[in-house]
């Protein structure tokens, strides 16, 4: 019979053993639970220790962030996007911003994160978007920029909307 | 409204602006609350105590309704509320809030109001509206003084460009004296008074180089060149809108090809082509093999910049694992290049990109029926023509400058919403380089010869061409670059299977796909096309 103490372990008698549940040691669950989050969480949980970090890291899971409501999803996307910076970058200078406009001129009233399908079209601009934006950082020299923020002509997206 | 209230007494309860006698002594005295029997008589509901102030609001309504183009007015009756008209005084007013989003706060005295009553000195004691804002408010707040300064900038503008379209210069200069006054009176941070100051160099530049048969332009650097076009394409989506629309359209002509060949009149940093490679790459069934060939000015120290696009340009295609390949074409003109330079091999299809470049070759000598002679020869599937929405190229220079002066206003204005610093002011002067070629030059030296779009579809249908459809896709590309922009004004549409970029419906720039026609025999004229 197992009791369960205040401070959340698990007390199984029968052996005398403590097992306390740590969710560093399913890391197949931590990714189950990350793969379901927002961008902004996911960012959040890179944060809480180096484990978390490199886990979060891992451009699958972007991968998924990116094109999870996309219906039908993209087909042979990932080796272009990898080659052009990675799915964590296409998300933060090129998906984040387009989402959240079109959605802002769609729906104005409504204030986080709606969950809504992308449709193809919104998916290749975003694409387009992002190679744009790699070629120049080409230009400017250097190839691969380790810096998040977007090249010149992707700036306009972060421009304050004048609603 | 204290002190002007207290220099106007009651009974002067005259109805009309124009009349010249504030003859109160003539007019019967009526309770002020009481609706003005003449006017009721018409049926109007006026009180005699509004009357100045609806009289003052009616003039300020002309002006604005005058100013303002005929679309504005048409969206007069689309959005706004309009009360019953008998009920004057509001109705006036709903009509001035929809025109101005800043209603008149106080009355501004126009100046071409007969005296009434006597001015004091100082006129900026009626009007106690805050000082215009900068930033983004500064388009929206215009105290109605300002308002008849900017007519009156415009008029002057006009005038001086009559004078100079007759020669006679010394008026022209004496003009030129007086809209540097104007400028100085308004504000010059948006509006008329930015582009208005550009028009205002460019005459000056006119009236002071005109013994020397029109004005040359001083040369940048093709690096000068290529930073201001670039900040112009961050500035505003008119390059964007032109260069996603045109990939758009070859991506679709490039449908089941294996080899294909992009020749761009203009490479510049060749901006326009990493989208296009990317899209290739994602394209069902595998990218094609690409050629690329750009065309520019040569570069003077010995750098080969055309190459060096080239190679950055590899470097994606490489990245994405599309089979690239480059040839950069050095000519200063458009017209010197010749077919020859650019091997196509009748193997693959051919892509044609001009992005604002034929207008360059519609001058002394027209070189453009050369031109598009051989873009026809080489059979391509299809020629992305972009040009400016404007007619640039009249000969009566009166209409010119007009035309330019609209143009570039509301160019401008569409400007306006981008904020960002350096960004903002380079794009401004990549404008300002077109609106001087536009006004000072003449013959071969202004190259800046824009022309509507019905008179390139009429050229280029009599160059054997016949008009590709723009596809729903672009168009909804196109709708969805725009919402992307943070400014509301930009509207996209079409026009007969063309794409037109414009702002608050005045399209700015236009974009067809042509195609060509093979022909028996080279025929001028003779096609017809419903």
């Amino acid at each position: 019979m197992a009791k369960i103490r205040e401070n959340g372990e698990v007390n199984d008698n029968d052996n005398g053993e403590t097992e306390s549940f740590c969710i560093n040691d399913h890391l197949d669950l931590l990714i189950e639970v990350l793969k379901r989050l927002d961008g902004r969480s996911l960012g959040a949980a890179a944060c809480v220790c180096r484990q978390w970090c490199s886990i979060a890291r891992n451009d699958s899971l972007w991968e998924h962030l990116c094109f999870r409501h996309v219906s039908p999803p993209p087909i042979g996307v990932r080796p272009v996007v990898s080659a052009l910076g990675g799915y964590r970058r296409l998300y933060m200078v090129c998906v984040r911003p387009v989402l959240s406009r079109l959605k802002r001129r769609r729906i104005s009233g409504e204030s986080e994160v709606v969950r809504r399908v992308w449709n193809q079209n919104e998916v290749e601009l975003s694409m387009s978007l992002f190679c744009v934006e790699y070629y120049e950082r080409l230009l400017v020299g250097g190839g691969r920029v380790a810096g998040d923020s977007p090249a010149s002509s992707l700036k306009f997206l972060c421009m304050p909307v004048n609603v | 409204m204290g002190p002007y209230d207290s220099s106007i007494s009651a009974p002067a309860g005259s109805s009309s602006t124009s009349s010249s006698a504030c003859s109160s002594s003539t007019k019967p005295r009526q309770p002020p609350d009481q609706m003005d029997h003449l006017l009721a008589g018409a049926g109007y509901k006026v009180r005699s105590n509004d009357l100045h102030q609806v009289a003052e609001r009616l003039e300020h309504l002309e002006t604005a309704m005058v100013k303002s183009s005929p679309v504005e007015i048409s969206e007069l009756g689309h959005d706004a509320v309009h009360y019953n008209p008998t009920d004057l005084a509001s109705w006036v007013d709903s009509l001035l809030t929809e025109l101005n989003t800043n209603p008149p706060a106080a009355v501004g005295v126009p100046t071409d109001l007969p005296d009434l009553h006597p001015f004091p000195a100082d006129i900026n004691m009626y009007s106690n509206n805050p000082p215009p804002l900068h930033g983004e408010f500064s388009q929206q707040v215009v105290t109605p003084l300002e308002e008849d300064v900017s007519i009156r900038l415009v008029h002057v503008l006009m005038t001086c460009a009559e004078a100079v379209q007759r020669g006679d210069l010394s008026l022209a200069s004496l003009l030129i004296d007086d809209l540097q006054a104007l400028l100085g009176r308004v504000n010059s941070v948006c509006g008329i008074g930015k582009v208005g100051s550009f028009f205002v160099d460019a005459l000056s530049r006119r009236i002071v180089n005109s013994s020397q048969n029109g004005v040359v332009q001083d040369d940048l650097s093709a690096y000068e060149n290529e930073m201001l076009y670039h900040h112009y394409y961050e500035a505003c989506p008119y390059l964007k809108f032109a260069h996603f629309t045109a990939n758009q359209a070859i991506l679709e002509a490039f449908d089941g090809q294996d080899c294909v060949h992009v020749i761009d009149f203009n490479l510049m940093q060749g901006l326009q082509w990493p989208a296009l490679i990317q899209a290739l790459a994602l394209r069902p069934g595998g990218p094609p093999l690409l050629r690329l060939t750009g065309i520019g000015p040569p570069s003077p120290d010995g750098r080969d910049s055309l190459r060096e696009i080239g190679l950055k340009l590899a470097e994606l295609a490489r990245s994405v694992n599309v089979r690239f390949a480059f040839r950069g074409v050095a000519a200063s003109r458009l017209e010197d290049v010749k077919p020859w330079m650019l091997q196509v091999s009748p193997k693959e299809a051919v892509a044609v990109n001009s992005i604002m470049q034929l207008h360059k070759l519609l001058g002394p000598g027209q070189p453009i029926d050369v031109v598009l002679d051989w873009i026809h020869d080489l059979n391509p599937k299809i020629v992305m023509v972009v040009e400016q929405e404007s007619n640039h190229n009249q000969s009566v220079f009166l209409d010119r400058f007009t035309e330019a002066l609209y143009y570039y206003s509301t160019m401008f204005d569409s400007l306006d919403a981008c904020t960002a610093q350096p960004v903002k002011s380079l794009a401004e002067l990549y404008i300002q380089r077109e609106i001087c070629n536009v006004v000072c030059c003449e013959g071969s030296a202004r190259v800046e010869r824009h022309e509507l779009l019905a008179t390139w579809r009429d050229r280029l249908t009599n160059a054997g061409f016949a008009p590709l459809h723009l596809g729903s896709n672009a168009f909804k590309q196109a709708r969805m670059l725009l919402t992307l922009f943070s400014a509301e004004g930009y509207s996209v549409e079409e026009n007969e299977g063309c794409l037109t970029l414009g702002w608050h419906s005045r399209p700015l720039i236009a974009a067809s796909a042509w195609q060509a026609v093979p022909e028996p025999s080279a025929t001028m004229g003779q096609i017809n096309h419903p």
